[in-house]
């Protein structure tokens, strides 16, 4: 029995090689490793992956990837396409950027991208995190708000004032929804924690209970909660980072938006710019221009505000042009 | 020759169970691997589970890297599988060993980076002690409940699995954040980091995990207090009758349980990690109890489950990068593991093994425990 197990394992690896060696055709082989949960989270890592096989096809490479369940394998996962010598290794989620850091500079001849890194000094020649300019993003968010609120007070719940790009989303908000529909009240809570769903819940029924109709979230975990109490009192929310009328069934019901960061594009398009310009560092901001920024589709709308669409699509338009600054 | 035909009959007659099991569970898991490939691009592959397998092995024991990795990961779960296997010893289920890990793991972080910039030979065992004592005091709670007021140590330990991870979540954004960085995590370890003894990370704490294992076979075998325990998990009436101390015993082996399971969080700490932050899982607490359950709670056998399940972990990267298919097999392979060991009749009929020892008794006390039958080892 243990021989033939033994057998039917040996017969395994040689079939393995084969199959490998068959489908790598040369180019750049590209592998990812994604933030501790799932590949198919309907966040960060469904979207980068999607931006490596992108950029895998783009490049005309190849794209593999690594879907981390604990901390703790962080190192051995990047480690194994260090060893497999894959040219490019993209990162996601700034947990693993300690390790990530350390395998750039143990292996300069390699690429790696980091999403939602950011990278500080010393910065490797080898290393780039994928940053994203918050503040358009909510500044379209804004713009949502600002048309549908019909209390005119709006909110937005964010997880710590110590986090740059959490304040960066909210100031575009505030800018965009004054702008939009001048005299609007911006609520603006941070509630100092990005993991606690009930203060999330709390801060949202606060300024709902002073009057707000819309309630945008930049708080992570904290921000769901928000989310939440914005559907049970039937008012309603926008989300943040990915789509998350997606990532968050349970807020399905009154999530209108979400201030997208596009890092399906950002990956794409940090592959590409290897691939013609060779080693990327330093750290990388996604904003109008690129594509790396943008909002969900409109849902829960019945009907659409006239001229919503138009109003996003110019501010878009304006922000590339250079024409618009969300924050003066 | 006759002696080392019984001492392998002896094995056999132990390990012939959890062995065919992983065998069964394999077999099983092959077939999901080829009905899933239906689903992908690639299309119906017959021997994608041979490729899968030859990989993850491959990853695990192919080469010296392998081999460490699989070391690596296994050295938590020798620890947490000897904390969930003590307990079973006591006729006491310790799901808590994830909150245990949890604290000994912050504690570790905090001492470690506190004393950063000390010796190592000072830094790394007071990190250590940190860790254990973290782990011991989450571990003493739901045995002090248990012995003195009758509170079921399955429902302490799940409720206190939560009250640690939210605990040690505050702690780290209010108490402890380290500044520099743009989230919430303790600082650099530093010096307090446990030394490498072979290149790619071969850190001191595996051979102290496998000290471990000695050191508590050693204490259940050859010690008055190991058999008081090993005497309360099998009767506690008796024991009790016997002018034993089921209140003590109990308090006593979920507080060095919670200790085994604190020092497996501190030597992850201090070899792997590095820094506590809200959001770390435990995968290692959960996967303790299976490793408990497969090495039939026995030292011996808890530290080649241990090593079994170490080298899934290091396999899958492999894995993955060859073959494409989700680590999640892992998961599903492990929990047919545990099915079959439940279920060892189907174990027993598809390999026709004629009748060895009958009833696992770990899954006995599984069983009465959350069947809520009398409490072994409980209040009078």
């Amino acid at each position: 029995m243990k021989r033939l197990l033994a057998l039917g394992l040996a017969l395994g690896v040689v079939v393995a090689g084969c199959g490998g060696g068959g489908l790598l055709g040369g180019g750049l082989k590209i592998g990812m490793v994604t933030d501790i949960g799932q590949l198919e989270d309907k966040s960060f890592n469904e979207f980068s992956w999607k931006g490596v096989q992108d950029g895998a096809s783009a490049v005309g490479g190849t794209a593999k990837n690594i879907v981390t369940k604990d901390i703790a394998d962080y190192k051995q996962n990047i480690q194994s396409f260090v060893d497999q010598k894959y040219d490019i290794i993209v990162t996601v989620g700034f947990l693993i950027g300690t390790e990530t850091t350390a395998a750039a500079k143990a292996n300069p001849n390699i690429q790696f991208f980091g999403v939602d890194q950011f990278i500080a000094d010393p910065i490797p020649a080898n290393y780039q995190g994928l940053l994203f300019n918050e503040a358009q993003a909510g500044y379209l968010a804004g713009i949502v708000a600002g048309t549908i609120t019909k209390s005119n007070k709006i909110g937005a719940v964010g997880g710590r004032e110590d986090v740059p790009p959490v304040v960066n989303y909210i100031k575009g908000y505030q800018n965009a929804a004054q702008a939009t529909k001048p005299g609007v009240q911006v609520l603006v809570n941070y509630v100092g924690d990005f993991n606690a769903p009930d203060k999330g819940e709390a801060s949202a029924k606060t300024m709902i209970g002073q009057g707000a109709d819309v309630i945008f979230q930049v708080a992570g975990l904290t921000g769901a909660g928000a989310l939440r109490a914005a559907c049970s009192a039937k008012i309603w929310g926008i989300g943040v980072d990915v789509d998350q009328y997606q990532s968050l069934p349970d807020s399905k019901a009154c999530i209108v938006t979400s201030a997208e960061k596009r890092l399906q594009n950002a990956v794409r398009d940090g592959i590409k710019r290897f691939k013609d310009k060779g080693k990327q560092s330093g750290n990388f901001t996604n904003d109008a221009t690129n594509d790396g920024i943008g909002y969900s589709p409109l849902r829960n709308l019945n009907p659409v505000p006239a001229g919503l669409e138009d109003k996003l699509k110019q501010a878009l338009a304006d922000m590339k042009s250079g024409k618009l600054k969300p924050v003066p | 020759m006759s002696r080392l035909r019984q001492a392998a009959r002896r094995i056999w007659r132990v390990a012939s169970i959890p062995l065919l099991a992983i065998v069964l569970a394999f077999i099983v898991a092959a077939f999901v691997i080829v009905i899933s490939s239906v689903f992908t691009s690639t299309g119906l592959d017959v021997f994608l589970p041979l490729g899968a397998y030859g990989s993850l092995l491959a990853g695990a024991f192919g080469s010296g890297t392998g081999i460490v990795n699989t070391l690596v990961a296994a050295a938590p779960l020798i620890l947490g599988g000897l904390a969930v296997g003590l307990g079973f010893k006591a006729g006491l289920f310790n799901i808590g060993v994830a909150g245990q890990f949890l604290v000994g793991a912050f504690a570790a972080a905090v001492v470690g980076a506190r004393l950063a910039d000390s010796p190592t030979v000072l830094a790394a065992p007071a990190a250590m002690v940190a860790g254990a004592l973290g782990g011991a005091a989450f571990g003493f709670i739901p045995g002090f409940l248990k012995a003195r007021t009758g509170a079921h140590e399955v429902v302490t330990t799940i409720m206190l699995n939560n009250a640690a991870v939210l605990l040690l979540t505050w702690a780290v954004n209010d108490l402890v954040r380290a500044p520099g960085f743009s989230f919430p995590r303790t600082g650099e370890i530093g010096n307090s980091a446990l030394p490498v003894l072979l290149p790619r990370n071969l850190h001191l704490g595996i051979p102290l995990a496998v000290l471990f294992v000695f050191a508590v076979r050693w204490l259940l075998d050859r010690t008055t207090i190991g058999f008081e325990i090993r005497t309360v998990g099998q009767n506690p009436n008796a024991a009790r009758y016997a002018g034993m101390r089921p209140v003590f015993v109990t308090t006593l082996t979920m507080t060095l349980s919670g200790l085994l399971a604190g020092i497996a969080g501190a030597i992850q700490m201090l070899g792997v990690i590095g820094f506590y932050a809200p959001g770390i899982t435990a995968s290692v607490g959960f996967d303790s109890i299976a490793v408990a359950l497969l090495g039939r709670s026995d030292p011996i056998g808890i530290l080649f489950a241990a090593i079994l399940f170490g080298a899934f972990r290091a396999g899958a990267p492999l894995m993955q990068i060859e073959t494409s298919v989700p680590i999640e097999i892992i998961d599903i392979i492990q929990a047919l593991v545990i099915l079959f060991l439940a279920a060892d009749l189907i174990v027993r009929r598809v390999f026709r093994v004629r009748s060895t020892k009958p009833v696992i008794s770990e899954l006995a006390t599984v069983a009465r425990t959350w069947a809520g039958g009398t409490p072994p080892g409980g209040a009078t």
